[in-house]
Protein backbone atom coordinates (compact mmCIF):
# COMPACT_ATOMS: atom_id res chain seq x y z
CA UNK A 1 0.00 0.00 0.00
CA UNK A 2 1.53 3.51 -0.92
CA UNK A 3 0.43 5.26 2.18
CA UNK A 4 0.51 9.10 1.94
CA UNK A 5 0.11 9.60 5.91
CA UNK A 6 3.60 7.75 7.29
CA UNK A 7 3.59 8.74 10.45
CA UNK A 8 1.05 9.54 13.38
CA UNK A 9 2.22 13.37 12.96
CA UNK A 10 0.39 13.32 10.13
CA UNK A 11 -3.10 12.71 11.99
CA UNK A 12 -2.09 14.40 14.75
CA UNK A 13 -0.58 17.57 13.69
CA UNK A 14 1.11 19.63 12.50
CA UNK A 15 0.98 22.27 15.03
CA UNK A 16 0.31 25.41 12.79
CA UNK A 17 -1.31 28.74 12.46
CA UNK A 18 -5.14 28.18 11.41
CA UNK A 19 -6.94 28.39 9.43
CA UNK A 20 -6.94 25.30 7.07
CA UNK A 21 -4.72 22.48 6.92
CA UNK A 22 -5.28 21.67 3.33
CA UNK A 23 -5.57 25.60 1.82
CA UNK A 24 -2.23 27.10 4.58
CA UNK A 25 0.08 24.25 5.87
CA UNK A 26 -0.67 22.19 2.26
CA UNK A 27 0.25 25.37 0.30
CA UNK A 28 3.37 25.89 2.14
CA UNK A 29 4.24 22.32 1.87
CA UNK A 30 4.18 22.75 -1.60
CA UNK A 31 5.66 25.56 -1.89
CA UNK A 32 9.12 24.31 -0.32
CA UNK A 33 8.84 22.09 -2.58
CA UNK A 34 9.11 23.65 -5.20
CA UNK A 35 11.57 25.84 -3.19
CA UNK A 36 14.05 22.61 -3.25
CA UNK A 37 13.25 21.77 -6.96
CA UNK A 38 14.73 25.68 -8.14
CA UNK A 39 17.15 25.84 -5.26
CA UNK A 40 17.27 28.91 -5.22
CA UNK A 41 15.18 32.59 -5.18
CA UNK A 42 13.42 32.93 -8.35
CA UNK A 43 12.76 36.65 -9.58
CA UNK A 44 9.33 35.67 -11.66
CA UNK A 45 6.68 33.94 -9.53
CA UNK A 46 3.33 32.54 -11.17
CA UNK A 47 0.96 30.09 -9.18
CA UNK A 48 -1.86 28.56 -10.92
CA UNK A 49 -4.97 27.44 -8.77
CA UNK A 50 -7.46 25.13 -9.58
CA UNK A 51 -11.09 23.64 -8.51
CA UNK A 52 -11.53 24.30 -4.85
CA UNK A 53 -7.97 25.78 -4.88
CA UNK A 54 -9.49 28.61 -7.07
CA UNK A 55 -12.30 28.82 -5.45
CA UNK A 56 -10.92 29.42 -1.47
CA UNK A 57 -7.68 30.34 -1.91
CA UNK A 58 -8.89 34.24 -0.98
CA UNK A 59 -8.99 34.13 3.31
CA UNK A 60 -7.32 31.24 3.67
CA UNK A 61 -3.99 32.50 3.31
CA UNK A 62 -3.30 30.12 1.08
CA UNK A 63 -1.85 32.99 -1.47
CA UNK A 64 1.00 34.04 1.24
CA UNK A 65 1.72 30.50 2.28
CA UNK A 66 2.70 29.33 -1.01
CA UNK A 67 4.93 31.93 -1.11
CA UNK A 68 6.54 31.77 1.92
CA UNK A 69 7.31 28.16 0.66
CA UNK A 70 8.47 29.22 -2.13
CA UNK A 71 10.97 31.45 0.08
CA UNK A 72 11.57 28.48 1.76
CA UNK A 73 9.79 29.08 5.39
CA UNK A 74 8.71 26.42 8.01
CA UNK A 75 5.12 26.09 8.31
CA UNK A 76 4.92 27.62 11.67
CA UNK A 77 7.46 30.59 10.90
CA UNK A 78 5.81 33.85 12.31
CA UNK A 79 7.00 35.56 8.89
CA UNK A 80 4.27 33.46 6.86
CA UNK A 81 1.23 35.97 7.08
CA UNK A 82 3.90 38.66 5.15
CA UNK A 83 5.71 36.51 2.91
CA UNK A 84 4.22 38.33 -0.27
CA UNK A 85 5.77 41.59 1.16
CA UNK A 86 9.00 40.01 1.93
CA UNK A 87 9.05 38.54 -1.56
CA UNK A 88 8.17 42.02 -2.98
CA UNK A 89 10.88 43.85 -1.20
CA UNK A 90 12.96 41.36 -2.65
CA UNK A 91 11.91 42.43 -6.46
CA UNK A 92 10.52 38.76 -7.01
CA UNK A 93 7.62 39.43 -9.21
CA UNK A 94 4.36 37.53 -8.29
CA UNK A 95 1.41 36.80 -10.14
CA UNK A 96 -1.99 34.12 -9.17
CA UNK A 97 -4.33 33.16 -11.74
CA UNK A 98 -7.53 31.30 -10.90
CA UNK A 99 -7.70 28.30 -13.65
CA UNK A 100 -11.63 27.65 -14.69
CA UNK A 101 -10.39 24.60 -16.00
CA UNK A 102 -10.09 21.17 -14.10
CA UNK A 103 -6.98 20.01 -12.10
CA UNK A 104 -4.69 18.85 -14.44
CA UNK A 105 -3.21 16.21 -11.98
CA UNK A 106 -6.84 15.61 -10.90
CA UNK A 107 -7.26 16.88 -7.58
CA UNK A 108 -9.52 19.32 -6.48
CA UNK A 109 -6.83 21.25 -4.33
CA UNK A 110 -4.69 21.55 -7.19
CA UNK A 111 -1.79 24.19 -7.30
CA UNK A 112 0.94 25.04 -10.38
CA UNK A 113 3.97 26.94 -9.41
CA UNK A 114 6.66 28.02 -12.33
CA UNK A 115 9.73 29.93 -11.20
CA UNK A 116 11.96 31.52 -13.59
CA UNK A 117 15.19 34.02 -13.16
CA UNK A 118 17.59 34.87 -16.14
CA UNK A 119 19.29 31.74 -16.23
CA UNK A 120 16.79 28.42 -15.04
CA UNK A 121 12.97 27.84 -14.58
CA UNK A 122 10.96 25.10 -13.23
CA UNK A 123 7.18 23.98 -12.65
CA UNK A 124 5.81 22.17 -10.29
CA UNK A 125 2.52 20.34 -9.91
CA UNK A 126 1.45 19.48 -6.28
CA UNK A 127 -1.82 18.80 -4.60
CA UNK A 128 -2.77 19.43 -1.04
CA UNK A 129 -4.75 15.87 -0.05
CA UNK A 130 -6.02 16.96 3.79
CA UNK A 131 -4.24 17.72 7.35
CA UNK A 132 -1.13 19.47 5.75
CA UNK A 133 -0.31 16.42 3.66
CA UNK A 134 0.60 16.88 0.21
CA UNK A 135 1.30 14.95 -3.34
CA UNK A 136 3.65 16.27 -6.31
CA UNK A 137 2.34 14.69 -9.80
CA UNK A 138 4.34 16.58 -12.07
CA UNK A 139 7.95 18.87 -12.11
CA UNK A 140 9.65 19.95 -15.35
CA UNK A 141 13.48 20.88 -14.36
CA UNK A 142 15.86 20.94 -16.76
CA UNK A 143 13.51 20.26 -19.98
CA UNK A 144 12.41 16.59 -18.67
CA UNK A 145 8.56 16.44 -18.20
CA UNK A 146 9.42 14.20 -14.69
CA UNK A 147 5.83 12.31 -13.22
CA UNK A 148 6.33 10.75 -9.69
CA UNK A 149 3.18 8.57 -8.27
CA UNK A 150 2.36 11.64 -6.08
CA UNK A 151 3.23 10.47 -2.45
CA UNK A 152 6.25 11.98 -0.87
CA UNK A 153 9.17 11.48 -0.51
CA UNK A 154 10.19 11.59 -3.63
CA UNK A 155 14.56 11.78 -4.76
CA UNK A 156 15.69 13.60 -7.56
CA UNK A 157 19.38 13.22 -8.30
CA UNK A 158 21.03 14.73 -11.15
CA UNK A 159 23.94 13.12 -12.62
CA UNK A 160 25.53 10.15 -14.32
CA UNK A 161 24.32 6.96 -14.90
CA UNK A 162 27.37 5.76 -12.08
CA UNK A 163 25.56 8.50 -9.51
CA UNK A 164 22.21 6.37 -10.24
CA UNK A 165 24.13 3.31 -8.34
CA UNK A 166 25.46 4.60 -5.69
CA UNK A 167 22.51 6.45 -4.40
CA UNK A 168 20.24 3.01 -5.58
CA UNK A 169 22.64 1.55 -3.03
CA UNK A 170 22.62 3.87 -0.61
CA UNK A 171 18.38 4.49 -0.66
CA UNK A 172 17.82 0.78 -0.18
CA UNK A 173 19.46 0.50 2.73
CA UNK A 174 17.10 3.19 3.85
CA UNK A 175 13.84 2.49 2.09
CA UNK A 176 11.63 0.39 -0.16
CA UNK A 177 12.00 1.78 -3.76
CA UNK A 178 8.49 1.93 -4.85
CA UNK A 179 9.32 3.04 -8.55
CA UNK A 180 12.39 4.29 -10.60
CA UNK A 181 12.43 6.55 -13.17
CA UNK A 182 15.36 7.62 -15.60
CA UNK A 183 15.11 10.90 -17.68
CA UNK A 184 17.22 11.66 -20.28
CA UNK A 185 19.93 9.31 -22.16
CA UNK A 186 23.54 8.66 -20.72
CA UNK A 187 25.53 10.75 -23.01
CA UNK A 188 23.78 13.40 -21.63
CA UNK A 189 23.04 15.24 -17.92
CA UNK A 190 20.38 12.74 -16.96
CA UNK A 191 17.89 12.90 -14.21
CA UNK A 192 16.93 9.79 -11.85
CA UNK A 193 13.51 9.83 -9.75
CA UNK A 194 12.82 7.69 -6.61
CA UNK A 195 9.60 7.24 -4.65
CA UNK A 196 10.32 6.07 -1.06
CA UNK A 197 8.05 4.10 1.25
CA UNK A 198 9.46 5.94 3.91
CA UNK A 199 10.53 9.37 4.89
CA UNK A 200 14.61 9.92 5.42
CA UNK A 201 16.05 11.48 8.88
CA UNK A 202 17.46 15.06 8.22
CA UNK A 203 21.69 13.41 8.89
CA UNK A 204 20.74 10.45 6.16
CA UNK A 205 19.86 13.09 3.82
CA UNK A 206 22.72 15.27 4.72
CA UNK A 207 24.99 12.56 4.16
CA UNK A 208 23.43 12.04 0.82
CA UNK A 209 23.93 14.64 -0.14
CA UNK A 210 27.31 14.75 0.94
CA UNK A 211 27.88 12.16 -2.17
CA UNK A 212 25.88 13.85 -4.58
CA UNK A 213 25.58 17.63 -4.42
CA UNK A 214 22.91 17.75 -6.93
CA UNK A 215 20.03 15.25 -4.62
CA UNK A 216 16.67 17.27 -4.69
CA UNK A 217 14.77 15.50 -1.67
CA UNK A 218 10.83 15.94 -1.70
CA UNK B 1 1.81 -0.62 8.40
CA UNK B 2 -1.37 -1.08 9.70
CA UNK B 3 -3.50 -1.19 6.54
CA UNK B 4 -6.92 -1.49 8.01
CA UNK B 5 -8.46 -1.77 11.16
CA UNK B 6 -8.94 -5.64 11.40
CA UNK B 7 -5.17 -6.09 11.21
CA UNK B 8 -4.65 -3.51 13.87
CA UNK B 9 -7.31 -4.93 16.51
CA UNK B 10 -5.75 -8.09 15.56
CA UNK B 11 -2.57 -7.27 16.57
CA UNK B 12 -3.48 -5.63 19.79
CA UNK B 13 -5.24 -8.81 20.60
CA UNK B 14 -2.49 -11.39 19.92
CA UNK B 15 0.06 -8.95 21.70
CA UNK B 16 -1.93 -7.97 24.32
CA UNK B 17 -0.92 -4.79 24.13
CA UNK B 18 -2.95 -1.51 23.72
CA UNK B 19 -3.44 0.61 20.12
CA UNK B 20 -1.91 3.30 21.58
CA UNK B 21 1.43 1.33 22.01
CA UNK B 22 0.55 -0.60 18.76
CA UNK B 23 1.32 2.90 17.25
CA UNK B 24 4.18 4.34 19.77
CA UNK B 25 5.95 1.08 18.07
CA UNK B 26 5.02 1.57 14.61
CA UNK B 27 6.47 5.47 14.48
CA UNK B 28 9.82 4.43 16.31
CA UNK B 29 9.85 1.26 13.29
CA UNK B 30 8.83 3.03 10.37
CA UNK B 31 10.14 6.56 11.51
CA UNK B 32 13.65 5.49 12.96
CA UNK B 33 12.96 7.54 15.94
CA UNK B 34 13.46 6.74 19.49
CA UNK B 35 10.79 6.50 21.99
CA UNK B 36 11.65 9.60 23.82
CA UNK B 37 11.69 11.79 20.55
CA UNK B 38 7.84 10.48 19.40
CA UNK B 39 6.68 10.30 23.42
CA UNK B 40 7.84 14.30 23.73
CA UNK B 41 6.39 15.16 20.03
CA UNK B 42 3.29 13.80 21.75
CA UNK B 43 3.36 15.83 24.38
CA UNK B 44 4.16 19.35 22.23
CA UNK B 45 0.82 18.67 20.06
CA UNK B 46 -1.08 18.11 23.92
CA UNK B 47 -0.04 21.30 24.80
CA UNK B 48 -1.15 23.43 21.73
CA UNK B 49 -4.15 21.75 22.21
CA UNK B 50 -4.31 22.35 25.67
CA UNK B 51 -3.36 26.50 25.32
CA UNK B 52 -6.36 26.50 22.34
CA UNK B 53 -8.97 25.29 23.96
CA UNK B 54 -7.94 27.50 27.37
CA UNK B 55 -7.34 31.18 24.85
CA UNK B 56 -10.69 30.29 22.89
CA UNK B 57 -12.57 30.99 26.38
CA UNK B 58 -9.84 33.85 27.74
CA UNK B 59 -11.36 37.52 28.46
CA UNK B 60 -14.22 38.01 25.71
CA UNK B 61 -12.51 34.98 23.67
CA UNK B 62 -11.36 35.42 20.16
CA UNK B 63 -12.84 36.71 16.74
CA UNK B 64 -11.62 35.91 13.18
CA UNK B 65 -10.59 39.21 11.27
CA UNK B 66 -13.99 38.45 9.22
CA UNK B 67 -16.37 38.58 12.18
CA UNK B 68 -17.91 35.68 10.70
CA UNK B 69 -16.98 33.51 13.64
CA UNK B 70 -15.96 34.51 18.05
CA UNK B 71 -16.25 35.06 21.08
CA UNK B 72 -19.22 32.08 21.59
CA UNK B 73 -16.95 29.65 23.70
CA UNK B 74 -17.26 32.17 26.13
CA UNK B 75 -20.80 32.37 25.62
CA UNK B 76 -21.14 28.58 26.46
CA UNK B 77 -18.76 29.04 29.24
CA UNK B 78 -21.26 31.44 30.74
CA UNK B 79 -24.17 29.25 30.64
CA UNK B 80 -22.97 26.50 32.13
CA UNK B 81 -21.84 28.30 34.99
CA UNK B 82 -25.43 29.90 35.50
CA UNK B 83 -28.25 27.71 33.76
CA UNK B 84 -28.92 24.23 34.03
CA UNK B 85 -27.86 22.56 30.92
CA UNK B 86 -30.20 20.10 28.63
CA UNK B 87 -27.66 17.85 27.81
CA UNK B 88 -25.79 18.08 30.86
CA UNK B 89 -22.47 19.45 31.75
CA UNK B 90 -20.43 16.89 30.12
CA UNK B 91 -21.59 17.44 26.77
CA UNK B 92 -21.45 21.04 27.05
CA UNK B 93 -18.25 21.39 28.04
CA UNK B 94 -17.14 19.28 25.44
CA UNK B 95 -18.75 21.69 22.78
CA UNK B 96 -17.19 24.42 24.77
CA UNK B 97 -13.87 22.70 23.83
CA UNK B 98 -14.57 22.13 20.52
CA UNK B 99 -16.19 25.56 19.74
CA UNK B 100 -12.91 27.28 21.66
CA UNK B 101 -10.28 25.58 19.53
CA UNK B 102 -12.50 26.46 16.17
CA UNK B 103 -12.45 29.74 17.06
CA UNK B 104 -9.18 29.85 17.06
CA UNK B 105 -7.91 28.05 14.26
CA UNK B 106 -10.30 30.69 12.52
CA UNK B 107 -8.83 33.70 14.38
CA UNK B 108 -5.25 32.19 12.97
CA UNK B 109 -4.17 31.35 16.18
CA UNK B 110 -2.08 28.24 16.96
CA UNK B 111 -3.99 25.09 17.11
CA UNK B 112 -2.57 21.25 16.15
CA UNK B 113 -4.31 20.21 13.21
CA UNK B 114 -6.44 16.38 14.50
CA UNK B 115 -6.70 15.74 11.52
CA UNK B 116 -7.23 18.88 9.87
CA UNK B 117 -7.34 22.35 10.77
CA UNK B 118 -11.49 22.69 10.10
CA UNK B 119 -11.65 19.57 12.64
CA UNK B 120 -9.08 20.88 14.97
CA UNK B 121 -11.94 20.76 17.84
CA UNK B 122 -13.66 17.36 18.00
CA UNK B 123 -10.49 15.69 19.43
CA UNK B 124 -9.78 18.60 22.30
CA UNK B 125 -13.45 18.60 23.03
CA UNK B 126 -13.88 15.04 23.81
CA UNK B 127 -9.97 14.54 25.09
CA UNK B 128 -10.66 17.74 27.45
CA UNK B 129 -14.12 16.70 28.50
CA UNK B 130 -13.01 12.72 29.76
CA UNK B 131 -9.67 13.71 31.24
CA UNK B 132 -12.02 15.39 33.93
CA UNK B 133 -14.78 13.01 33.56
CA UNK B 134 -12.33 9.86 34.09
CA UNK B 135 -9.57 11.99 35.98
CA UNK B 136 -7.10 10.81 33.13
CA UNK B 137 -3.26 11.60 34.14
CA UNK B 138 -0.98 13.13 31.17
CA UNK B 139 0.39 9.91 30.25
CA UNK B 140 -3.30 8.56 29.57
CA UNK B 141 -4.15 11.98 27.69
CA UNK B 142 -1.14 11.69 25.58
CA UNK B 143 -1.70 7.78 24.76
CA UNK B 144 -5.12 9.13 23.78
CA UNK B 145 -3.72 11.08 21.07
CA UNK B 146 -1.41 7.94 19.81
CA UNK B 147 -4.71 5.73 19.87
CA UNK B 148 -6.57 8.25 17.79
CA UNK B 149 -3.79 9.19 15.46
CA UNK B 150 -3.74 4.80 14.70
CA UNK B 151 -6.99 4.96 13.61
CA UNK B 152 -6.92 7.88 12.21
CA UNK B 153 -3.78 6.74 9.81
CA UNK B 154 -6.03 3.76 8.53
CA UNK B 155 -8.97 6.27 7.55
CA UNK B 156 -6.33 8.35 5.73
CA UNK B 157 -4.61 6.30 3.60
CA UNK B 158 -8.01 4.10 2.68
CA UNK B 159 -10.76 7.50 2.13
CA UNK B 160 -9.03 10.65 2.90
CA UNK B 161 -9.34 13.52 5.44
CA UNK B 162 -9.88 16.54 2.96
CA UNK B 163 -13.49 18.43 2.79
CA UNK B 164 -12.50 18.87 -0.95
CA UNK B 165 -12.17 15.27 -1.80
CA UNK B 166 -14.56 14.06 0.49
CA UNK B 167 -16.84 16.43 2.33
CA UNK B 168 -17.04 17.54 6.02
CA UNK B 169 -17.57 13.40 6.95
CA UNK B 170 -13.96 13.42 6.30
CA UNK B 171 -12.69 15.84 8.43
CA UNK B 172 -15.23 16.24 11.51
CA UNK B 173 -16.28 12.45 10.70
CA UNK B 174 -13.41 10.97 10.44
CA UNK B 175 -11.97 13.25 13.80
CA UNK B 176 -15.53 11.90 15.50
CA UNK B 177 -14.54 8.58 15.22
CA UNK B 178 -10.63 8.92 15.66
CA UNK B 179 -11.81 10.51 19.08
CA UNK B 180 -14.55 7.94 20.10
CA UNK B 181 -12.20 4.57 19.45
CA UNK B 182 -9.72 6.82 21.73
CA UNK B 183 -12.30 7.55 24.25
CA UNK B 184 -13.19 3.99 24.32
CA UNK B 185 -9.42 2.83 24.99
CA UNK B 186 -9.18 5.75 27.96
CA UNK B 187 -12.08 4.31 29.50
CA UNK B 188 -11.03 0.66 29.39
CA UNK B 189 -12.79 -0.56 26.91
CA UNK B 190 -11.17 -3.15 24.51
CA UNK B 191 -9.79 -2.95 20.71
CA UNK B 192 -13.20 -4.10 19.34
CA UNK B 193 -15.06 -1.66 21.02
CA UNK B 194 -12.81 1.20 20.09
CA UNK B 195 -13.06 -0.37 16.26
CA UNK B 196 -17.02 -0.82 16.96
CA UNK B 197 -16.88 3.10 18.20
CA UNK B 198 -15.24 4.07 15.01
CA UNK B 199 -18.02 2.36 13.10
CA UNK B 200 -20.59 4.05 14.69
CA UNK B 201 -19.24 7.45 14.67
CA UNK B 202 -18.42 7.65 10.93
CA UNK B 203 -22.10 6.08 10.51
CA UNK B 204 -23.52 8.97 11.88
CA UNK B 205 -21.79 11.39 10.01
CA UNK B 206 -21.74 9.63 6.71
CA UNK B 207 -22.43 12.63 4.25
CA UNK B 208 -21.38 15.25 5.98
CA UNK B 209 -21.20 18.00 3.34
CA UNK B 210 -18.58 20.30 3.26
CA UNK B 211 -19.93 23.87 2.66
CA UNK B 212 -17.79 26.57 3.96
CA UNK B 213 -19.44 30.47 3.61
CA UNK B 214 -17.39 32.47 1.63
CA UNK B 215 -14.75 29.21 1.49
CA UNK B 216 -13.63 30.15 5.09
CA UNK B 217 -13.34 27.52 7.80
CA UNK B 218 -15.69 29.66 9.86
CA UNK B 219 -19.29 28.66 9.35
CA UNK B 220 -20.42 26.29 9.64
CA UNK B 221 -17.33 24.71 10.44
CA UNK B 222 -16.75 26.01 14.29
CA UNK B 223 -20.05 24.45 15.37
CA UNK B 224 -19.69 21.17 13.21
CA UNK B 225 -16.52 20.57 15.65
CA UNK B 226 -19.58 20.66 18.33
CA UNK B 227 -21.58 17.65 16.51
CA UNK B 228 -17.76 15.82 15.73
CA UNK B 229 -17.22 16.23 19.92
CA UNK B 230 -20.81 15.23 20.75
CA UNK B 231 -21.11 12.47 18.35
CA UNK B 232 -17.86 10.82 19.29
CA UNK B 233 -19.27 10.47 22.96
CA UNK B 234 -22.02 8.76 22.23
CA UNK B 235 -20.22 6.42 19.91
CA UNK B 236 -17.69 5.47 22.68
CA UNK B 237 -20.98 5.23 25.19
CA UNK B 238 -22.66 3.07 23.31
CA UNK B 239 -19.59 0.94 22.28
CA UNK B 240 -18.36 0.45 26.03
CA UNK B 241 -22.33 -0.50 26.44
CA UNK B 242 -21.60 -3.39 24.47
CA UNK B 243 -23.75 -2.10 21.03
CA UNK B 244 -22.66 -3.04 17.84
CA UNK B 245 -21.87 -1.81 14.80
CA UNK B 246 -23.15 -4.80 12.57
CA UNK B 247 -21.14 -3.41 9.41
CA UNK B 248 -17.55 -3.76 10.26
CA UNK B 249 -15.40 -0.36 10.64
CA UNK B 250 -13.26 -1.19 7.54
CA UNK B 251 -16.80 -1.30 5.25
CA UNK B 252 -17.68 1.88 6.92
CA UNK B 253 -14.30 3.60 6.16
CA UNK B 254 -14.98 2.28 2.49
CA UNK B 255 -18.02 3.70 2.51
CA UNK B 256 -17.45 7.01 3.54
CA UNK B 257 -15.04 7.08 0.71
CA UNK B 258 -17.52 6.26 -1.85
CA UNK B 259 -20.14 8.60 -0.39
CA UNK B 260 -17.39 11.50 -0.50
CA UNK B 261 -16.29 10.50 -4.27
CA UNK B 262 -20.13 10.84 -5.32
CA UNK B 263 -20.54 14.03 -3.61
CA UNK B 264 -21.24 17.25 -6.03
CA UNK B 265 -18.28 19.45 -6.58
CA UNK B 266 -20.31 22.03 -4.64
CA UNK B 267 -20.64 20.73 -1.73
CA UNK B 268 -16.61 19.81 -1.10
CA UNK B 269 -14.85 22.75 -0.46
CA UNK B 270 -15.41 24.94 -3.22
CA UNK B 271 -18.22 27.83 -0.95
CA UNK B 272 -20.96 27.01 -3.66
CA UNK B 273 -23.47 24.73 -2.46
CA UNK B 274 -24.97 23.97 1.26
CA UNK B 275 -25.31 26.55 4.00
CA UNK B 276 -22.46 28.48 1.58
CA UNK B 277 -24.99 28.93 -0.94
CA UNK B 278 -27.51 30.25 0.68
CA UNK B 279 -28.47 33.83 0.18
CA UNK B 280 -26.96 35.03 3.66
CA UNK B 281 -24.47 32.81 2.77
CA UNK B 282 -23.89 34.32 -0.79
CA UNK B 283 -24.48 38.37 1.15
CA UNK B 284 -21.83 36.99 3.69
CA UNK B 285 -19.38 36.26 0.74
CA UNK B 286 -19.95 39.50 -1.62
CA UNK B 287 -19.36 41.38 2.20
CA UNK B 288 -16.08 39.72 2.37
CA UNK B 289 -14.25 39.99 -0.87
CA UNK B 290 -16.28 42.64 -2.51
CA UNK B 291 -17.97 42.21 -6.07
CA UNK B 292 -15.78 39.78 -7.56
CA UNK B 293 -13.43 36.94 -5.39
CA UNK B 294 -10.96 36.70 -8.36
CA UNK B 295 -9.80 40.11 -8.79
CA UNK B 296 -6.12 39.95 -6.75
Amino acid sequence: MMANYKSVFDIIGPIMIGPSSSHTAGAVAIGRAANKVFNGLPQKIVVHYYESFAQTHKGHGTDYAIISGILGFAPDDSRVPNAIKIAESKGIKIKFIEETVDSPINHPNTAIIELENTDKQIKLAGCSIGGGTIEIREIQLDGFSIKPKGPLPIVLVKGQSSDNEIVEKSLKKLAQIYQTNKYGTSDQQQIFEYDLSRRLRSNDIAELSDKLPELIYL
Amino acid sequence: MYTNIKELVDDAKKKQQSISELMIQQEINENQATREEVWQAMEQNLAVMENAAKKGVTGDGVFSKTGLTGGEAVLLQKYRQEKTTLSGDTMIAAVQNAIATNEVNAAMGVICATPTAGSSGTLPGILFTITKRLQLNHEQQVRFLFTAGAFGMVIANNAGIAGATGGCQAEVGSASAMGAAAAVEAAGGSPEQSAEALAMAISNLLGLVCDPVAGLVELPCVKRNAIGAGNGLIAADMALAGLTNKIPADEVIQAMDRVGKGLPRALRETGLGGVAGTPTGLKLKMKIFGQTVADN
